[in-house]
C-alpha cells in the first residue's frame, strides 16, 4: 500500500471517528437528562426525544465524508492507488467535519441538555428549545459542506 | 396589517350580567379590563376553578385507560350548549373517579410498605424466636443487626462479655449479640469500629419466618383488591374520555367567564364594562349585547396617550399563517407596522432556497397538506403547517431552478441533455449561486430599510426617511454599482461613476445631517462618522445570506451521497446478494431521505426566521406589543362551532 492510500484512509478515519466521538458524548448527555425528565413525566418523552436526537447528526455528516473519501480513494473496492499529494489533500479535507463535527455535537449537546430541562419546566415551550438546539448545527453543516468540497475538488 | 383598537364602556342591569358576557364571549372580541376597584367577590370563579381542577385530575386518571388518538384525527366539532350539557354527569364521574384512585392508591402503598418489610426480614428468616423477646430485657441488652462477614472474626474481642449469634450466610450476615446491661456502652463502641448496620425488628408476633408468611399473606387479599379497584376503574372509565375532556372545555368555558366578570365595576343596579374591541369587530359586539337586553349604554373611544392597547393582526389567508413566525420574535407595538405581509413572501423564497430539492418539496408540501386536511390544526400547529406548506412548494419550484430531484440531477431522472438546472448548478458555480444569495440578500434588507422609510413618512418624519434611511439605500446600492463596473470588464464605466456618486452623496447625507439634533457642526459630523461605521453592519448582514448557499448544498450534499450509498449496496455481482441488496437499499434509501427532509426542514426553517428577525426586521420592525386576548374559548379538546364570530 503506498502513502496516498494510508493517508486517504486516515482521513476518513478521522472523519468518523472524531465527528462520531462528539455526538455520542452529545447524544450521551442528553440521553441522561431525557431519562431524568421522563422519569418524573414519562409524557415528555417525545419532545425530550427529538432533542437528544439532535446532537447525532454530527456522527451522521462525519460518517458521510468518511465514506465519500473512501469511495474517491478507491478504499471500498480495494483497487486503484492514489498519489501521496491526493491523499494528503483527502486527509485534510477531512479536518473540518471530524474537529467541527466533534466540538460543535459537544457544544449541541449541552444546548440540548438545558433544553431537555426548560421543556421540563415548561412543556409548552418545546418549540424554542428545539430552535436553540439547532442554532449550534449550522456549523456542522458548515464543516461538512467545506469538507465536502475539498474531497470533491481533488481530482484523481 | 394592525387593526386599531377601540375602548368600549358598556353599562347595564346587573340581572343582564350573566346572559351578557356570555354572548360577548361568543364574538370572542371583547378583552375586558379590570375596572373594579373593589375586591370583588370570588366564590363563584372558586366554584368554577374548582370545577376545572375535578375534571383536570379525572382526565388524568383517564388517560392510560382512554383510547389513543390518532396523529391525524381532527379535533371533534361541537357547540357550547351540547359539551355545557355534559358538565353534570361528568362532575358525577369524576368524583366517582376520584375516590376509587384514591382507594387504589392507599392500596398500592400499603402493598409497597409490606414488601419492603418482608424484604428487610428476609434475611432473619432463620430466627429461630419470637422476635419481641429479643427486643427488650431487664438486665440483658441485645443488638441486633448486619455484620459484614470480613468483621465477623473480629467479634472475638467482646468474647469475655457477650455473646453473639449468626443466622445467615453471605457477605452481609444478620447477627444477634447480647450483653449485660453495664456493659453495653463498650459493645456500643466496639461495633462502631465495625462494619455494622443497626437493625430492628418491626412490631410483630412470632418469629421473622412467620411474619413474612403473615405479611405476604395480607399482600394477596390486597393484590386482588388493587385488581378489583383497577377493573372498577376501567369500567367507570371506558368510554367516558370525550365526555369528560368535552366537560373540561365547558368547565374551563365558564370559569373564564367567571375571572371576567370579577373585573367588572358593580353598583347596586348595574354593571360597568370596559374592554378592548377591534375597530371592525365594534358592530358584531354591540350585536351581541343587543340580543340579549335593549337596556344598556355601549360607547366607544379611541385609547388615550397612557393607554397601551393590545396589538391585535389581520391578514390575508395567505399571510396569516405567517403571524406565528412573527409571534415568535414579538408582537408588532400597536403604533408601529405588522411585519407579517411583507415577511411572507420572502419568507417562503428564501425557504425553498435552503432546502431546494423538488423531490423533498413534493413530500413536504403533501404532508403539510395532509395534516391540514385530516388534523384540521388550529393555532400555532396550524399556522407552522401551512408554513411549511408553502415552504414546500417553493422548495419544488427552487428544486427546478437549481436541479435536483432527492439528490439526483434531473438530467439523469428524465434523460434530458443539461437543460437543468435552469439557472445555476451550486455545485459547478458556487461563486454564481453565492452572487444570487447576496443579491437576495441586498433586496430583502433594502427593503426593510424602504419599510422603514414609508413608517417614517407616514409619521411625518421626512428627515429620518431621507438622512437615516434613504441615504443607506443610495450607499449599499452605489457601491454595489461601482464594484460590479470595477470587477467586470464589460461593464460600462458610466455606471461605476454614478455608483460612486450614489454612495458619496448618501455617504454626505449621513455624515452632515444624522447628528441633526445637534446645533454644534463638529459634534454633529463626528456622530455621523459613528454612523458611517454602520457600513460593517449592513455588509454582515449581507454575507450572513451565505447561507442560503450553504444551506441548500448541503441539502444535496447528503441526499447525493445517501443515494450513492444505496447504490454500492445494490451493486454486487451475485444475485442473491444483488436481490438481498435492493431490498435493503429501499428501505434504507426511504429512512435516509426522511431524516434528511427532517432535519434540513427543521434547519431551513430556523435560518429562514433567523434571516427575517435579525436581518430583515432589525431595520425597521418596532416590537413590544401585547397579544389581544379576548373573553372567548380556549378549549382543549373539541373546537367550539356556533362562535357566532367568524
Amino acid at each position: 500500500m503506498d502513502m496516498g492510500t494510508i493517508y486517504a484512509a486516515i482521513g476518513a478515519a478521522l472523519a468518523a471517528v472524531l465527528a462520531g466521538i462528539g455526538s455520542a458524548v452529545g447524544v450521551g448527555m442528553a440521553g441522561q437528562a431525557n431519562a431524568g425528565v421522563v422519569s418524573e413525566d414519562p409524557d415528555r418523552f417525545g419532545s425530550c426525544l427529538l432533542l437528544q436526537l439532535l446532537p447525532g447528526t454530527q456522527g451522521i455528516y462525519g460518517l458521510l465524508i468518511a465514506f465519500v473519501i473512501a469511495a474517491k480513494a478507491g478504499l471500498l473496492s480495494g483497487g486503484a492507488s492514489i498519489s501521496a499529494t491526493n491523499g494528503m489533500s483527502l486527509l485534510i479535507a477531512a479536518i473540518p467535519i471530524a474537529f467541527g463535527g466533534l466540538l460543535s455535537a459537544i457544544a449541541q449537546g449541552k444546548v440540548a441538555v438545558a433544553g431537555i430541562n426548560m421543556v421540563a419546566k415548561k412543556p409548552e415551550e418545546s418549540g424554542k428549545a428545539m430552535l436553540m438546539t439547532v442554532m449550534v448545527e449550522t456549523y456542522a453543516v458548515l464543516s461538512l459542506l467545506i469538507s465536502f468540497l475539498l474531497v470533491n475538488g481533488v481530482k484523481i | 396589517m394592525i387593526i386599531p383598537m377601540k375602548r368600549v364602556t358598556l353599562v347595564a342591569h346587573q340581572h343582564d350580567e350573566a346572559n351578557i358576557l356570555k354572548a360577548l364571549q361568543a364574538t370572542q372580541s371583547v378583552q375586558i379590563v379590570e375596572a373594579n376597584a373593589e375586591a370583588p367577590d370570588e366564590t363563584a370563579l372558586a366554584k368554577a376553578e374548582e370545577q376545572v381542577q375535578k375534571l383536570s385530575g379525572a382526565l388524568v386518571t383517564l388517560r392510560p385507560f382512554g383510547p389513543k388518538r390518532g396523529l391525524l384525527t381532527a379535533q371533534p366539532e361541537e357547540s357550547v350548549g351540547t359539551i355545557a350539557a355534559k358538565l353534570p354527569e361528568a362532575l358525577a364521574l369524576s368524583e366517582k373517579l376520584e375516590s376509587t384512585a384514591r382507594d387504589l392508591a392507599s392500596v398500592k402503598s400499603e402493598m409497597e410498605q409490606n414488601e419492603t418489610a418482608v424484604a428487610s426480614l428476609r434475611p432473619w428468616e432463620h430466627f429461630p424466636a419470637d422476635m419481641r423477646t429479643y427486643q427488650s430485657a431487664k438486665s440483658v441488652r441485645y443488638f441486633t443487626g448486619l455484620l459484614a462477614a470480613a468483621d465477623v472474626e473480629k467479634l472475638s474481642a467482646i468474647d469475655e462479655y457477650a455473646e453473639y449469634q449468626f443466622f445467615s450466610e453471605g457477605v452481609v450476615r444478620t447477627c444477634l449479640i447480647a450483653c449485660p446491661n453495664e456493659e453495653a456502652k463498650s459493645v456500643t463502641n466496639f461495633l462502631k469500629s465495625l462494619d455494622w448496620t443497626d437493625y430492628s425488628f418491626p412490631k410483630m408476633r412470632g418469629t421473622p419466618a412467620q411474619a413474612i408468611a403473615s405479611l405476604s399473606a395480607k399482600n394477596r387479599t390486597l393484590a386482588d383488591r388493587k385488581k378489583e379497584l383497577e377493573t372498577a376503574l376501567a369500567e367507570q372509565a371506558s368510554g367516558s374520555g370525550r365526555l369528560v375532556e368535552d366537560a373540561y372545555d365547558a368547565a374551563v368555558i365558564e370559569r373564564d367567564r367567571r375571572y371576567a366578570a370579577t373585573e367588572l365595576a358593580l353598583t347596586s343596579a348595574t354593571f360597568q364594562l370596559e374592554g378592548w374591541v377591534p375597530e371592525d369587530k365594534l358592530e358584531p359586539v354591540e350585536q351581541a349585547v343587543r340580543s340579549v337586553t335593549d337596556a344598556y349604554c355601549f360607547s366607544s373611544r379611541d385609547p388615550a396617550e397612557d393607554e397601551v392597547p393590545p396589538s391585535y393582526v389581520e391578514n390575508s389567508k395567505f399571510a396569516t399563517p405567517f403571524e406565528q413566525v412573527t409571534n415568535m420574535y414579538s408582537r408588532p407595538d400597536p403604533h408601529g407596522i405588522d411585519a407579517t405581509p411583507y415577511m411572507a413572501p420572502f419568507y417562503v423564497l428564501l425557504f425553498g432556497m435552503m432546502l431546494s430539492d423538488t423531490g423533498y418539496g413534493i413530500v413536504l408540501a403533501l404532508a403539510c397538506a395532509l395534516l391540514i386536511r385530516l388534523k384540521k390544526p388550529t393555532g400555532a400547529m396550524g399556522g407552522f403547517a401551512r408554513v411549511l406548506f408553502w415552504g414546500g412548494i417553493s422548495t419544488m419550484v427552487w428544486g427546478v431552478l437549481v436541479g435536483t430531484f432527492f439528490g439526483m440531477d434531473f438530467d439523469t431522472v428524465f434523460g434530458t441533455n443539461n437543460v437543468f438546472p435552469l439557472i445555476v448548478d451550486p455545485m459547478s458555480e458556487p461563486i454564481d449561486m453565492l452572487i444570487l444569495c447576496f443579491g437576495l440578500g441586498v433586496l430583502h434588507v433594502l427593503f426593510g430599510v424602504a419599510l422603514k422609510m414609508k413608517l417614517s413618512f407616514s409619521r411625518r418624519d421626512w428627515q429620518t426617511a431621507i438622512f437615516d434611511n434613504f441615504s443607506w439605500i443610495l450607499i449599499v446600492l452605489g457601491l454595489i454599482a461601482y464594484g460590479a463596473s470595477s470587477a467586470a470588464a464589460s461593464a460600462p464605466a458610466l455606471l461605476g461613476k454614478i455608483g460612486l456618486a450614489a454612495a458619496g452623496c448618501g455617504a454626505l447625507m449621513i455624515l452632515l445631517f444624522k447628528g441633526r439634533a445637534k446645533k454644534n457642526p463638529v459634534l454633529r459630523t463626528i456622530s455621523g462618522l459613528g454612523e458611517l461605521y454602520q457600513v460593517t453592519s449592513y455588509l454582515s448582514d449581507i454575507l450572513s445570506y451565505a447561507r442560503l448557499f450553504a444551506l441548500g448544498i448541503a441539502t444535496g450534499v447528503i441526499a447525493s451521497v445517501f443515494n450513492d450509498l444505496c447504490k454500492m449496496l445494490m451493486g454486487s455481482p451475485i444475485l442473491i446478494l444483488k436481490i438481498l441488496g435492493i431490498l435493503v437499499a429501499c428501505v434504507l434509501l426511504v429512512a435516509l431521505h426522511a431524516f434528511n427532509i427532517a432535519i434540513n426542514t427543521l434547519g431551513a426553517f430556523v435560518h429562514c426566521a433567523r434571516l427575517q428577525y435579525v436581518e430583515f426586521y432589525g431595520k425597521f420592525y418596532e416590537t413590544g406589543g401585547k397579544a389581544f386576548r379576548p373573553l372567548g374559548y380556549r378549549t382543549k379538546h373539541v373546537r367550539i362551532t356556533d362562535d357566532s364570530a367568524s
